[in-house]
């Protein structure tokens, strides 16, 4: 069935739909329809996918876009909804993950949402003075007079009572870590409640690709996340490439699936390993170590960077690879899969890893829509989500892949779910390479203007683009990781652990500090 | 089961790994002589985000891992400012963490040294010209060495670290 015909049954007859360039519907509707429409969706199992502004993009100043998707669609919904003023009414108390999206807003373009039960600062924090919105087009993106950090508290949830104390950690934390807050209020050694404080890494990415060509933005997809730049160079190129109708030669698809794949696998492998050095068993996590390192001097034999960064750019990659290493990394595959069965059968095995790993961390499936929780955290929790096969794009549709899920919510089941999609990841390159097509791995093109929603499963889940182009130039460009998602989960998912235990939920759920705070 | 309660009695080997890199091993021996004599044999790291794309912090991890593994030349990171030589900083300095990596520069012993690793903690990222950003490292400490690349490798951090305590002989400081 359709989406459109879905929304017919449930909005009935009259409705304007757009058809977006890449498998989206535009819906507009006005803003005193907007709360009852969202119920609706709310009902008929529709799941909030992002919340977002823009400026200037109908005859309204201020427009704001909900996106949603259900189980069984491949399009996504996207209710447009132009603003009279300054103000919306919020949805939290509907979706939860509305939450976060509105604060954003708010910090960005000064909306203010009625009805809100949250209405502190997200990505700016103490420092920044108060009226200042750098994403409205009137502020010119420079220097800023800032104020000092001191000026106020932020306000963290106090829970009070007989034993209850408070453990500030971070935002500079013991290790070779990114930075974030986390506010525990624990009762002996359990965790009683968890208050994450991230955006200590905000850069202003949003803003600052806004006036630069497609092809120059691309760099600041790349740094969205090291570790995810194949995941975001592609999901901002196909945004591009379908404003502008690019066809991408099938050779530079191919490839294109190749790094995806390999940056799925270099950043699994390091969570397995991290893992269990989390639980002081480091003999048990070195195979995995060598074994990403390996896959990094791939990816740099292949594209000449550790993080294939520079590799993609809009209409294909910026170069062809090398045959030779393209034949080094199907037989160095060959050998991988040995060597990592070897090593997580012996892990998955120990006595006192498991012991740790199960029952810790459960991230419950109540959580799973509200928070809109994704990628293997979501599939570990018996969620049958996967962009690459929700919402195909690339060469992924020809696939015929199936989503993996494990049922016992805990580590062990992302530690084991991880485990078996490396392998799954290893069958897609050596499928991609073994019928690699040759010729040209980038097309000549002529930029169009227009806007586009662009999906993409990286290793930590879905990645959401949305791209305006406008005269030529980037226009808005709003970006939603997964990891945005996945660090609302873990306030939940490490509720009556124990502190001890909350680096190894954090690394088995391994979310991206600055892929949340861009 | 059995086998793996046996392999108690096992005698205990050290695997031989197929993947020495002589040019590292290389930098890696000078490294140590070098901490030998400037450092008093160890050298303490603190790593400092303040602000990167998360690749550097994946490389200077990289470095204690089996291929690398710099514990062997003297080389530890540590968890606290306090107990560190040198800090490593990785990215732009942004403006919500500024406060933060002031503070944990402050709180390093003296004498103490900067390393600012990667192309935006350098000044020459894409981030120059952005509203959150307070500049490079150089914006807020005294940097005594720059390694560029984004990220740089491995390796490469290894060789600005060796440059760093000739550096610091030249200077006579310690």
């Amino acid at each position: 069935m359709k989406l459109n015909d879905e929304l017919t049954k449930l909005f009935g007859k009259q409705l304007e739909i757009t058809e977006g360039v890449n498998n989206e519907l535009y819906l507009a509707i006005s803003e005193n329809e907007v709360h009852s429409k969202i119920i609706r969706l709310y009902e008929n199992n529709f799941e909030l996918v992002v919340l977002f502004c823009a400026e200037n993009f109908t005859a309204q100043v201020f427009t704001l876009f909900y996106a949603f998707e259900k189980a069984g669609f491949s399009e996504i919904l996207v209710l447009q909804c132009p603003l009279e003023g300054k103000s919306a009414s919020s949805m939290a108390t509907i979706f939860p993950s509305a939450c976060w999206y509105e604060r954003e807003v708010t910090d960005g373009f000064g909306i203010e949402f009625s009805g809100s039960f949250d209405k502190r600062r997200l990505f700016l924090h103490e420092t920044y003075p108060a009226d200042f919105h750098p994403l409205l087009k009137s502020f010119k993106n420079g220097k800023i007079e800032t104020r000092p950090a001191t000026a106020e508290e932020y306000p963290f949830k106090i829970v009070e009572g007989e034993g209850v104390y408070q453990i500030p950690v971070g935002p500079v934390h013991a290790g070779i870590i990114e930075p974030g807050h986390f506010r525990f209020s624990v009762i002996g050694e359990t965790i009683f409640n968890l208050e994450v404080r991230m955006f200590y890494k905000h850069r202003g990415l949003e803003k600052l690709a806004e006036g630069m060509t497609p092809m120059e933005c691309v760099k600041i997809a790349e740094t969205i996340s090291g570790d995810e730049t194949a995941a975001n160079a592609v999901a901002f190129c196909r945004a591009v490439e379908k404003i502008s109708g690019i066809k991408v030669p099938r050779r530079a698809l191919q490839l294109r699936t190749v790094f995806l794949e390999l940056e799925r696998i270099y950043s699994y492998l390091g969570d397995l390993g991290g893992m269990i050095v989390d639980v002081a068993y480091p003999a048990g996590a070195s195979p995995f170590l060598i074994l990403r390192e390996e896959i990094f001097r791939q990816n740099e034999a292949l594209t000449g960077s550790r993080f294939m960064k520079g590799a993609v750019s809009v209409g294909g990659l910026s170069r062809d690879v090398p045959e030779q290493a393209l034949r080094n990394l199907s037989t160095f595959l060959v050998a991988f899969s040995k060597h990592l069965g070897s090593a997580e059968g012996i892990d998955s095995t120990f006595f006192s890893l498991v012991d740790r790993f199960e029952t810790t961390g459960k991230v419950k499936p109540e959580i799973l829509i509200p928070l809109h929780v994704t990628g293997p955290v979501a599939r570990a929790s018996g969620k049958t989500t996967d962009t690459r096969i929700d919402h195909p794009y690339g060469l992924y549709r020809e696939m015929n892949l199936k989503v993996r899920t494990l049922q016992n919510e805990d580590v062990l089941s992302r530690f084991s779910l991880k485990a078996e999609e490396i392998l799954e990841s290893i069958k897609i390159i050596q499928y991609m390479i073994g019928s690699l097509v040759s010729g040209e791995v980038a097309v000549t093109y002529q930029f169009k203007d227009g806007y586009a929603l662009s999906l993409v499963e990286s290793a930590r889940g879905q990645n959401v683009h949305w791209v305006n182009v406008k005269n030529g130039l980037i226009d808005r460009y709003k970006v939603r990781t997964a990891s945005f998602c996945n660090w609302q989960a873990i306030e939940h998912a490490v509720l009556g652990n124990i502190v001890p235990d909350f680096p190894l939920i954090n690394k088995s759920m391994n979310l991206s500090y600055a892929g949340t705070d861009l | 089961m059995a086998k793996r309660l046996l392999s108690v009695f096992e005698r205990k080997t050290t695997e031989n790994f197929p993947f020495r890199d002589e040019e590292f091993e290389a930098v890696g021996i000078n490294l140590k002589k070098e901490v030998d004599r400037v450092f008093g044999r160890s050298l303490a790291i603190r790593e400092l985000d303040s602000g990167s794309d998360n690749s550097t912090e994946i490389e200077l991890v990289n470095l204690t891992a089996p291929h690398y593994d710099v514990e062997r030349f003297g080389i530890t990171f540590v968890a606290s400012p306090r107990h560190a030589d040198v800090l490593i900083v990785t990215g732009a300095v942004t403006l919500n963490m500024a406060t933060a990596a002031k503070k944990t520069y402050d709180a390093m012993p003296n004498p103490k040294f900067v390393v600012a690793v990667g192309d935006d903690a350098c000044g020459f990222g894409i981030l120059n010209g952005s509203y959150a950003v307070l500049g490079c490292a150089d914006k807020l400490f005294d940097v005594d060495l720059k390694i560029t690349g984004n990220p740089p490798s491995p390796k490469d951090i290894l060789k600005g670290l060796l440059a760093l305590t000739e550096k610091i002989k030249k200077q006579k400081i310690l």
